[in-house]
């Protein structure tokens, strides 16, 4: 958690670090070894398959097994051009590169290490490689989290050195960034880490809040940082009461998505060690299987299926394999799909419900011994990758990053008793291979892949006909109705009267002549709507006594009959009472450090001064002569800060008057609400008045967002639609149905992987510039 | 269906009382709403309206899907009022905002030869790379030159048409097709067009010429054509149409719900406040 190496990367998104940080293995400089290894180029995917490779005989040492290194360095020999390819791609993106690699000088040179290009030294680097990857057990990490473990390189850089498994072990292939699916399973990982960390909270605490308050205000800062993609969006909106876009109060509740479990089924990350034929041994942590049977076994060949089935709401699935038999001879290897009933004594796409494509003969075979001839032979050093595309009902495989176009069509996934799960199919002794289940960058673009499919689909709502929404109004009038009529709902009263005015002038712009009449917009000046704006805005600025003045003044019975926002409000006045204290403490902390500061450049110029001055004789003189100037200086700055202490009153005491109210208040609250059953109340006084704790929580990330103000926005909303609901009009504007129709209707259309696996509404937001969203 | 035969169905949940109770009360009240108004509510809630009830549309999401229009769409007063109403970063290039809303009201007005002053002004590349945005401009110009001749001296008509049109639709069989297809307007009267020509006479091509000018300076300022707002109602449309066609179970129709509280900004009568 506390890592110094992550503080100094903030921007770069390294998240690599954590979880070495948190296992507290590695030596400093061997992280700093490995990353400096990554970021001088190689391609990862390149580079952790033979580490992998290597190690695997380490851990695992099978009956037979082959002399250390031996598989690994055939196989590395074979990747040589393309890591040269990964280097020029890093030139490419040198200033990136550069920086980090700048930062981590210190890491003695390791980088040179990594020159695939000097004869030799693959080895070297197998070791390197496998120290990045040792100590990210995704299954072990057991250390105190924040919002950040979650994170992930943006996908916007493709070459960013980041495994795709984070800190707390979930897996986030590339292409499925974005998919709702993802965000679901992420939402049920996070949900369950927190729990974890719950159980864990009372031992802990007193640690976790220590290490923070070091810690907060870089990694606050890095999280801003990544603020636009939509994966810290994610961790908000479970992470606690904030939440850049609204927010709800606890995880279960939080779930945009209506969670049913076909949904959430896990993507295949790992070989299954129960579910193959006896004659395979799976290898390392699960990635790899070796076939150690003996020769001439009765089996015609021998399957494995991967841990978890591929689910239809990917929409698309991939998974590679990598061939890793020492000899270049016939591999009889098969790369495919299976449900689970189908035997896994013969080769993929032999059995009733396999599909496969076969290595010895370059022939793909769909349920039956007879095969069409599809593509190359594969065999030692190659990548070969399996494709299933639910939306088309089509499989198709690649081979070292090549597609090899459709191999089945009109699979029609329905009729398959089971889901279907990625399986290999070996044959001889010593068949070896190794599966990327998307925990690192694949070799073939399926992120281009994905992008066509995505942007068929776009194409086709571009084209998308509104005018039969509404009858009788055409795109552009439809949106300036709903846009009207929710800032009338909404009650921006005068955002809508200026509305209203501007598309009245725009009517009588385009009015043929200037006797036609146009019809006027009446804005009626609705009490209702001025009175929800003013307790709006009171609780915006921060003024929630004002707000609940007003409410009681002009809907007496909406906090009786809505205690929850009644709590909601309570709760915020105490938190806008600790954001005020902590506002006004940084404050006064910045003065005095401004002060400090000018005195000490004082201090500083007249020390440079004697130093250059060669003449002792003389520096007398002159420091007289500063000393004079001095006094000057620091008088005006002096007088000037007392000045602003007078004019807004803010004194040392008169903060720890408000801190002494703030604590009255929360003592008040807890009288109040001590009967009340619920656990939600309990747990979130605990956790708001945890923030009496902190000398300053605005700098303690773990709890600055409970300070925030998307907060008042929450608050605000949730009063907003009770007195709605209390006059009898729907809490909801018709925008806002469009809103969550379209959810609901996109829901509908992810099942069995069709076209809604692969759009989201949220991709129409954060298609708006991050300077209009809050 | 009606509501009475509803109740009847009722019968067998007489051992859950607060269960009937809730489902009368729903009835009542839809009974009620029925006899005041025409409205075709079916008293049971669909499944599929209980989902879209669960679903958060979060105020933040909502918030800048409407900045993003206001901005986009030039309502530049309307946006300041909104930044400051609901708490949003003002934004920085409240002059773009404005010089756009001139220039797409002037396209609006007819004045178009205003708007092209103003558009090289604002950006004076925008025309020379875009060739069909330029001629869709002058076509709209001429346009407005015969409206303003009908029935009289057609010559600076035909004058702009040979000047500046000409040329350009020599280039290009589209524009040649939009040039000849234009001319014939000179010719009829105006009153007793076919649909196709009139079209090109009504205030709508107007306003298509200026969403396409608005969409090319978007295109140029946020690197998108349109706002988010317009993606999010096509995506609406298309997932409605998409669903239907794959027999996904949805009521008859969808309501988006803009009649509730229509009655509150249009001076009466039931008709959609904006008509053109």
């Amino acid at each position: 958690m506390t890592n110094p190496y992550q503080q100094q990367h903030g921007s770069a998104g390294f998240t690599g670090g954590e979880s070495l940080g948190s296992s507290g293995l590695p030596p400093l400089n061997m992280r700093r070894a490995s990353y400096a290894s990554v970021v001088s180029g190689a391609p990862l995917s390149a580079m952790t398959r033979p580490a992998r490779a290597g190690f695997s005989h380490i851990l695992n040492p099978s009956p037979d097994s082959e002399p250390l290194h031996h598989g690994s360095n055939l196989y590395s020999s074979s990747l040589n051009s393309r890591i040269d390819a990964g280097m020029t791609r890093t030139a490419r993106n040198g200033a990136h590169g550069e920086n980090n690699a700048t930062a981590h000088n210190n890491g003695g040179g390791d980088s040179t290490a990594w020159d695939s290009r000097r004869p030799g030294t693959n080895l070297q680097w197998f070791s390197r490689a496998f120290d990045l990857y040792m100590n990210r057990n995704p299954l072990s990490s057991t250390g105190p989290m924040g919002p950040d473990d979650f994170g992930f390189a943006p996908t916007g850089n493709p070459h960013h050195p980041v495994s795709n498994i984070n800190s707390t072990g979930f897996l986030s292939p590339s292409y499925l960034r974005g998919s709702v699916y993802l965000k679901k399973l992420e939402e049920r990982h996070r949900a369950r880490m927190l729990a974890e960390r719950e159980g864990q909270a009372a031992k802990g605490q007193q640690g976790v809040a220590a290490s923070s308050a070091v810690s907060g205000s870089a990694s606050s800062s890095r999280l801003a940082s990544n603020g636009s993609s939509h994966l810290p969006a994610v961790a908000n909106k479970v992470s606690g009461a904030g939440s850049y876009r609204g927010v709800a109060y606890d995880v279960v509740e939080k779930s945009p998505y209506p969670h049913d479990d076909d949904t959430v089924s896990p993507l295949p990350s790992r070989w299954n060690k129960d579910d193959k034929e006896g004659a395979l041994e799976v290898l390392g942590d699960g990635y790899e299987v070796k076939y150690t049977g003996r020769a001439g076994s009765d089996h015609e060949a021998s399957a494995i299926r991967a841990d978890h089935y591929m689910s239809a709401s990917c929409g698309v699935y991939y998974f590679e394999i990598v061939v890793l038999n020492r000899k270049k001879e016939d591999t009889p290897i098969g790369i495919g799909f299976s449900s689970k009933v189908a035997s896994l004594s013969r080769a993929p796409g032999w059995e009733p419900e396999t599909w496969g494509y076969h290595g010895d003969d370059g022939h793909c075979f769909a349920a039956q011994t007879v095969g069409k001839a599809y593509g190359p032979r594969f065999g030692t050093g190659d990548t070969v990758g399996c494709l299933v595309n639910f939306r088309l009902g089509q499989a198709m495989f690649t081979l070292n990053g090549k597609e090899l176009g459709v191999a089945f069509r009109d699979i029609n996934f329905k009729d398959v008793k089971t889901k279907l799960y990625p399986v290999v199919g070996l044959k001889k002794k010593d068949d070896h291979i190794w599966a990327n289940f998307g925990q690192v960058p694949f070799m073939f673009d399926i992120d281009g892949y994905m992008k066509r499919q995505q942007a068929m689909i776009e194409e086709e709502i571009r084209q998308a006909d509104t005018s039969k929404l509404v009858p009788g109004l055409s795109e552009t009038e439809l949106i300036q109705q709903l846009v009207l009529q929710f800032l009338q709902h909404d009650g921006y009263v005068e955002t809508a009267r200026a509305f209203a005015e501007e598309i009245h002038a725009e009517k009588m712009a385009l009015r043929l002549s200037s006797d036609e009449p146009v019809k006027d917009i009446n804005i009626k000046d609705d009490e209702d709507a001025n009175n929800r704006q003013r307790i709006r805005q009171a609780i915006l600025e921060g003024d929630i006594e004002r707000a609940m003045q007003y409410t009681y003044a002009h809907y007496p019975t909406v906090l009786r009959d809505n205690e929850q926002v009644y709590f909601r409000l309570r709760c915020r006045k105490f938190i806008e009472m600790i954001r005020k204290e902590a506002e006004l403490n940084m404050l006064l902390e910045e003065r005095k450090n401004a002060k400090r500061r000018s005195r000490a450049n004082l201090q500083s110029g007249d020390d440079e001064e004697m130093l250059d001055d060669t003449a002792a004789a003389a520096a007398a003189a002159v420091s007289d002569h500063w000393e004079d100037e001095m006094d000057v200086n620091m008088a005006a700055p002096a007088e000037e800060e007392e000045d602003e202490d007078e004019e807004d009153g803010v004194t040392p005491a008169s903060v720890s008057k408000l801190s002494q109210e703030a604590l009255m208040f929360g003592m008040e609250l807890r009288a109040e609400f001590k009967s009340d059953p619920r656990r939600e109340t309990s747990k979130h006084l605990d956790e708001i008045f945890s923030l009496i704790a902190y000398p300053n929580p605005l700098k303690v990330k773990e709890v600055a967002h409970l300070l925030g103000s998307e907060g008042r926005v929450a608050v605000a909303e949730e009063l907003n639609a009770a007195i709605l609901t209390s006059l009898g009009k729907s809490s909801r504007a018709a925008l806002e149905n469009v809103y969550a129709q379209t959810c609901v209707l996109l829901e509908d259309l992810r099942k069995d992987g069709g076209d809604g696996a692969f759009i989201t509404v949220d991709s129409v937001i954060e298609s708006i510039p991050p300077a209009i969203l809050p | 269906m009606s509501s009475r035969s509803a109740a009847f169905d009722l019968g067998g949940l007489d051992d859950d009382p607060a269960l009937r109770e809730t489902i009368l009360a729903h009835l009542r009240e839809n009974f009620g709403r029925m006899t005041s108004s025409t409205s075709t509510a079916t008293p049971f809630q669909h499944v599929f309206d209980k989902r879209v009830a669960d679903v958060k549309a979060p105020k933040s999401d909502i918030n800048a899907l409407v900045l993003d229009y206001l901005i986009m769409e030039g309502y530049p007063k309307a946006a300041a009022y909104f930044s400051k109403e609901a708490n949003i970063q003002p934004q920085s290039e409240d002059r773009s905002i404005q010089a756009r809303q001139e220039i797409l009201h002037a396209i609006h007005s007819g004045d178009i030869e205003t708007a092209i002053t103003a558009l090289n002004e604002l950006d004076a590349e925008l025309l020379d790379s875009n060739p069909e945005l330029h001629f869709q401009l002058l076509r709209q110009q001429l346009v407005e030159l015969i409206r303003q001749c009908n029935s009289g001296d057609v010559t600076p008509a035909v004058e702009f048409a040979t000047k500046k049109l000409g040329p350009r639709a020599a280039t290009n069989r589209d524009f040649l097709h939009d040039l000849e297809q234009t001319m014939v307007l000179i010719f009829f009267p105006h009153d007793k067009l076919q649909p196709e020509l009139a079209a090109l006479l009504s205030p709508d091509l107007r306003r298509s010429t200026a969403a396409k000018v608005n969409e090319a300076l978007n295109l140029r300022q946020h690197e998108r054509a349109q706002a988010a707002i317009r993606s999010l109602l096509r995506m609406r449309t298309w997932a409605e149409n998409s669903a239907r066609a794959k027999k996904v179970d949805l009521p008859v129709s969808i309501e988006l719900g803009l009649n509730g509280e229509n009655t509150d900004y249009h001076d009466g009568g039931d008709e959609p406040m904006i008509t053109t």
